[in-house]
């Protein structure tokens, strides 16, 4: 027996050794690996499992001054389905392919759900794991998408997998559409978008993100290695109810000119704030659009407007007084070869006139007299003037693209005998809309001048973390006595001059209308003898100006390109579009009214008027002013009233389903009501109580149609 | 301590291990679950640390009822667990549910437990062979009164494992050969069959490599061909395992802090010892080397002191083969063997193996529990 146990013995301990033989050599190869094969496979580590992957930053929203959003990102997504993912079964994709092809389907209604069937058995059968089912997903889809048959069990379960991305959005889609701007990859920004393109954008974060087996990445930590800091929002100084009016203006007046371009700018007088900024451009199939920044990027000869900045230079260096008679002759001049002509030259001319009176009807001689006289001995102290007074720079905003001001020195090549004369009325020099603008809101705000300025300030959720300053560009361009004498003779030019269509009883405006030739192919004042030859001629209309003259808020220049009637005065074509925008302007700015005298209330004295209307409505109101009422309409929701000497008469006016209803009489929201409760659509014209209906009362309706209302 | 003296019996010291081994289990089974955690449970990763404690702590119990049991019925009970485990591997290899193209596993009704008859089937043809080799002492050097009667057995067990699971069966029969040279069997038969069984392999290997049957041939062939090519790009666990191996350097990351866990596949498993290394270096490795050096050796010891030779073989075979398994995976995890499927004992995540590994502990405990009392009566005796 023991014999056997000490045989057995020596065996256990042989086998013992030899089992630490083998952990021995275990310790061994785990120390080779980590010494000897350790460098290279530490580097195929930091190459294979470990990224830094970016965070997108939210890019932040530019809202108008008065908090409407004018661009915000939206997120879009893309989803792809792993038709192999580990987790479902052959048995499961065949039980739930039908149910989700119909799902697809029915969520894009684009093709049928056999097809949508055959492409994802197919993608099975690929062994795809990324299989593109659609790109471009709204958000509401999305989460429809996520209760769909398998995709409802997830990323891995389901092969449900969604990838994010942010899409640019403008609210108002193309209201102010270039002065907002975009930024897009590899292409110039533009716009507010572009000019604070880094404020907007933010930072990105970074996330130390890791691959596991099944190339999925995995973040490393719960917590980001740089959090995303999302982008700052911009308060823009647009005001959308004054850019929608200043649009609609500029349109109604492109077309009713066929015009090829033209332009829109209000500015704020003291602070140099931009409140509206509109651009329109012709198509070939005759639409307008926001194509291009012209107010900001489009340098052209301004013609009279610039009147202004040389009657001025010319009074402060004292050639001129705005009481000197000056004879502008019969309406033409010969200037060496060339002659010029005054818009009266088939009435004789203006004759012999003060110079005040040469602004205020834009007397190209009577200007021309003016600076020829004044500055023919020394011409570059004109041009050394004009500079004196920031019209040779650039304004210098943030938005890209400025053109640049060109007006020549008298040393230079193509200065001639006849550039003084020209550049008195605003030829042979180069200017924006916007450079223009800013003058006369100069000369509006007492000789300061102020840099215009598109934003007022940049938030960060309530914070505000800058406000943009208004900046002074010229504190005084002229002296106090020559401000007050221009703006006489700019009030003139409405009262009594060129543009008294533009007079109104509630408020004075006060500017200059500017009708330029512009030579089409030619190289504008570059080259003389191109500029002479001006085979086809055609017009830049423009008014710039400012309101109330008395107290002025607003600075506004309208610029109309090429109109192709015959009409191209400043204050025919652009004029109304000034006005259509004053006005607004005015009836939204309480504090530019004048007040009003108290008036009596006569409500009991005698019966009101009413249109026709909502039965209820009508009643309440009548009740709560204390008329008496004589109702004939009993069921009726919706009567018409006649005045009667003491009481109101209502009859009952018949609506009937399927029929078109009658609503002459009646409001333009009851209107509304009816016609659109019907299944028409509804064109409106004008405004108070309809007046017309293109269908009348009674006939059949044929959903979708249109009917065009008519208010007075 | 009086409580733990009065239920707790047999070898302390393998208590000692096998707790040791349990609590490194959850540290390292809790960090290396994060990848399958994110994939299936949203992240949670406690519902991997709960069921994990769950099977260790009923681990844990059948080790006490184990050890409280009279190794003397094992003799009894390993004839019993052969002749159910025989047909339970021919009925697995029919009809079992496939993981990894292989057919090991058999899903036990009530529970939901998927469980590899192999597990059962080796413990029980362990046993077996202790029995037999105890029975056939006075004749153990006769070729048909001991070798015959003990190899056939072992050859049908390790046949029937092997289509399923070759590193198993080449694993169990290596042990039987190593209990047999113990028990005594003479060692020119062995050497024979070893011989022979070579040759065998070599054929069987021969054929796989040429045939173009998919299924396991398939896996086996790309594994073996892998292991020969040294291919880094094919080779995608081993390489994998090595860089974490790399990276842990000589005291590792840390608790929890590695990173290979999520490109190692089978990271908690097969490859769990790579992440030991990972996380606590060489150092935690060797510690973790020793712990079954030191459950063999106290195997050993009780194996000696065993008054009767079936005690002797049931301790030395059952912690033998425990050892040789935890040798083997860690052989795989440092790339000194070939890519197999054998989990580490007691630390791997999964359920049965778990099991198996406790009943077997808890064998040994029993027969060094009885040892003491045997030496006790043979004292007063």
């Amino acid at each position: 027996m023991t014999e056997i146990k000490k045989d057995i013995a020596w065996r256990i301990f042989i086998v013992y050794f030899a089992v630490c033989l083998f952990g021995l050599a275990i310790v061994a190869k785990a120390l080779h690996i980590q010494l000897v094969e350790g460098a290279d496979l530490k580097k195929k580590v930091q190459n294979r499992t470990l990224k830094d992957k970016s965070i997108d930053a939210v890019r932040g929203n530019i809202y108008s001054s008065n908090g409407s959003l004018l661009a915000t990102s939206i997120p879009i997504y893309e989803v792809r389905f792993d038709p192999n993912a580990d987790a479902i079964t052959k048995d499961l994709f065949n039980e739930k392919v039908d149910t989700l092809a119909w799902s697809l389907s029915e969520l894009f209604k684009d093709r049928s759900p056999a097809s949508y069937r055959k492409e994802l058995i197919e993608a099975r059968k690929k062994g795809s794991r990324y299989h593109l089912i659609r790109r471009k997903i709204k958000y509401t889809e999305l989460k429809q998408m996520k209760n769909f048959p398998l995709f409802r069990r997830g990323k891995y379960k389901g092969g449900f997998i969604t990838i994010q991305q942010n899409k640019r959005e403008r609210p108002f889609n193309s209201l102010a559409a270039r002065t907002i701007g975009y930024e897009r990859k590899d292409v110039t920004p533009v716009g507010l978008e572009g000019a604070y393109s880094k404020a907007l954008s933010g930072i990105d974060g970074k996330r130390l993100m890791q691959k596991i087996s099944g190339g999925v990445w995995m973040p490393v930590g719960d917590a980001d290695e740089i959090e995303p800091e999302d982008g700052r929002d911009i308060y823009s100084t647009i005001d959308v109810n004054i850019q929608d009016v200043a649009e609609n203006a500029l349109m109604k007046q492109l077309e009713t000119h066929q015009a090829d371009h033209g332009t829109v700018v209000l500015m704020e007088v003291s602070t140099g704030a931009i409140r509206a900024i509109a651009n329109l451009k012709r198509t070939s199939n005759g639409s307008y659009y926001e194509g291009y920044n012209y107010a900001i990027g489009e340098s052209t000869e301004p013609g009279s407007t610039f009147k202004l900045p040389a009657l001025i230079a010319a009074l402060e260096d004292g050639y001129v007084d705005m009481g000197d008679i000056i004879d502008c002759g019969d309406g033409s001049k010969q200037y060496y070869d060339r002659t010029m002509y005054d818009s009266n030259y088939d009435k004789g001319g203006w004759g012999k006139i003060t110079v005040q009176r040469i602004l205020e009807v834009s007397s190209n001689i009577g200007m021309a007299e003016i600076i020829t006289k004044s500055y023919s001995q020394n011409p570059q102290q004109f041009i050394d003037h004009l500079a004196k007074m920031n019209l040779r720079d650039q304004l210098g905003i943030e938005i890209a693209g400025e053109g640049k001001p060109y007006i020549k020195n008298a040393s230079e090549d193509t200065w001639s005998g006849i550039s003084l004369a020209w550049m008195a009325h605003g030829y042979e020099l180069q200017m924006t809309p916007l450079q223009i603008l800013t003058f006369y809101n100069a000369v509006a705000n007492g000789g300061r001048m102020v840099k215009p300025k598109f934003v007022e300030k940049i938030t960060k959720g309530r914070k505000v973390v800058e406000e943009i300053e208004t900046i002074v560009l010229n504190p005084r361009i002229c002296s106090k006595e020559t401000i007050d004498k221009v703006k006489l003779a700019l009030e003139g030019v409405v009262s009594n001059g060129t543009a008294t269509n533009l007079k109104n009883a509630d408020y004075k405006i006060a500017g200059k209308t500017g009708t330029a030739q512009i030579a089409i192919g030619g190289s504008y004042g570059s080259n003389k003898d191109s500029y002479k030859k001006k085979r086809q001629v055609s017009h830049q209309a423009s008014f710039v100006g400012y309101f109330p003259a008395d107290n002025p808020q607003y600075s506004c220049i309208v610029v109309i390109n090429a109109p192709s009637r015959n009409v191209y005065y400043g204050n025919l074509v652009a004029g109304p579009i000034f006005k259509e925008v004053a006005d607004k302007v005015y009836a939204n700015s309480l504090e530019m009214h004048k007040e009003l005298e108290s008036q009596p209330f006569y409500a009991n004295s005698a019966i009101p008027y009413s249109k026709n209307g909502n039965k209820a409505d009508a009643e309440k109101v009548f009740k709560q002013l204390n008329i008496k009422v004589q109702s004939k309409a009993a069921d009726n929701d919706w009567i018409m009233t006649s005045t009667l000497e003491k009481s109101v008469r209502l009859e009952p006016r018949s609506v009937k389903e399927n029929l078109v209803p009658n609503v002459l009489g009646m409001g333009l929201r009851d209107a509304i009501f009816l016609l659109e409760n019907q299944g028409l659509r509804v064109k409106i014209n004008g405004a108070g109580m309809v007046k017309s209906q293109s269908i009348t009362g009674g006939q059949r309706i044929v959903r979708g149609q249109e009917i065009q209302i008519e208010l007075s | 301590m009086q409580v733990i003296n009065k239920y707790i019996k047999g070898d302390r010291v393998i208590w000692a291990v096998a707790l040791l081994l349990a609590i490194f289990s959850v540290l390292v089974v809790y960090s290396s679950i994060v990848t399958l955690a994110y994939k299936y449970q949203n992240g949670n990763t406690e519902y991997y640390l709960f069921k994990h404690s769950i099977i260790l702590f009923i681990g844990f119990l059948l080790m006490y009822f184990a050890h409280k049991v009279n190794y003397r019925y094992f003799s009894r009970i390993s004839q019993i667990g052969l002749l159910l485990a025989i047909p339970l591997l021919l009925f697995t290899l029919l009809t079992g549910a496939s993981i990894n193209d292989a057919s090991r596993w058999l899903v036990i009704p009530i529970i939901n437990q998927t469980f590899q008859t192999s597990d059962l089937a080796k413990l029980a043809l362990i046993m077996f062979l202790a029995r037999m080799l105890s029975k056939r002492q006075d004749n153990i050097k006769d070729f048909n009164q001991a070798f015959l009667p003990i190899m056939i057995p072992v050859l049908i067990v390790c046949g029937l494992i092997l289509p399923a699971n070759f590193s198993t069966a080449a694993m169990l029969f290596v042990t039987c050969l190593v209990l047999m040279f113990i028990g005594r069997i003479n060692l020119g038969y062995i050497i024979s069959l070893v011989s022979i069984g070579v040759v065998c392999l070599g054929i069987f290997i021969a054929i796989v490599m040429n045939s173009d049957v998919t299924n396991r041939v398939g896996t086996w062939q790309t594994r073996i061909e892998n292991f020969i090519d040294g291919n880094a790009q094919v080779n995608y666990q081993a390489e994998q395992s090595k860089i974490a191996i790399a990276t842990g350097g000589i005291i590792g990351k840390g608790p929890g802090r590695s990173t290979q866990r999520n490109f190692l596949p089978q990271s908690y498993s097969d490859f769990i010892f790579a992440t030991v290394i990972e996380e606590y270096g060489i150092i935690g490795g060797t510690f973790t080397l020793l712990l079954y050096l030191i459950l063999l050796y106290r195997g050993v010891l009780i194996a000696k002191n065993a008054p009767r030779t079936f005690g002797s073989l049931l301790a030395i075979g059952l912690s033998f083969s425990l050892v040789f398994q935890a040798m083997i995976n860690m052989a795989v995890a440092v790339n000194l063997f070939p890519v197999t499927g054998q989990p580490l004992p007691m630390v791997s995540m999964g359920g049965t193996s778990i099991w198996f590994t406790c009943l077997a502990i808890g064998i040994i405990l029993s027969v060094s529990r009885n040892t003491e009392n045997e030496k006790v009566e043979v004292k007063n005796g």
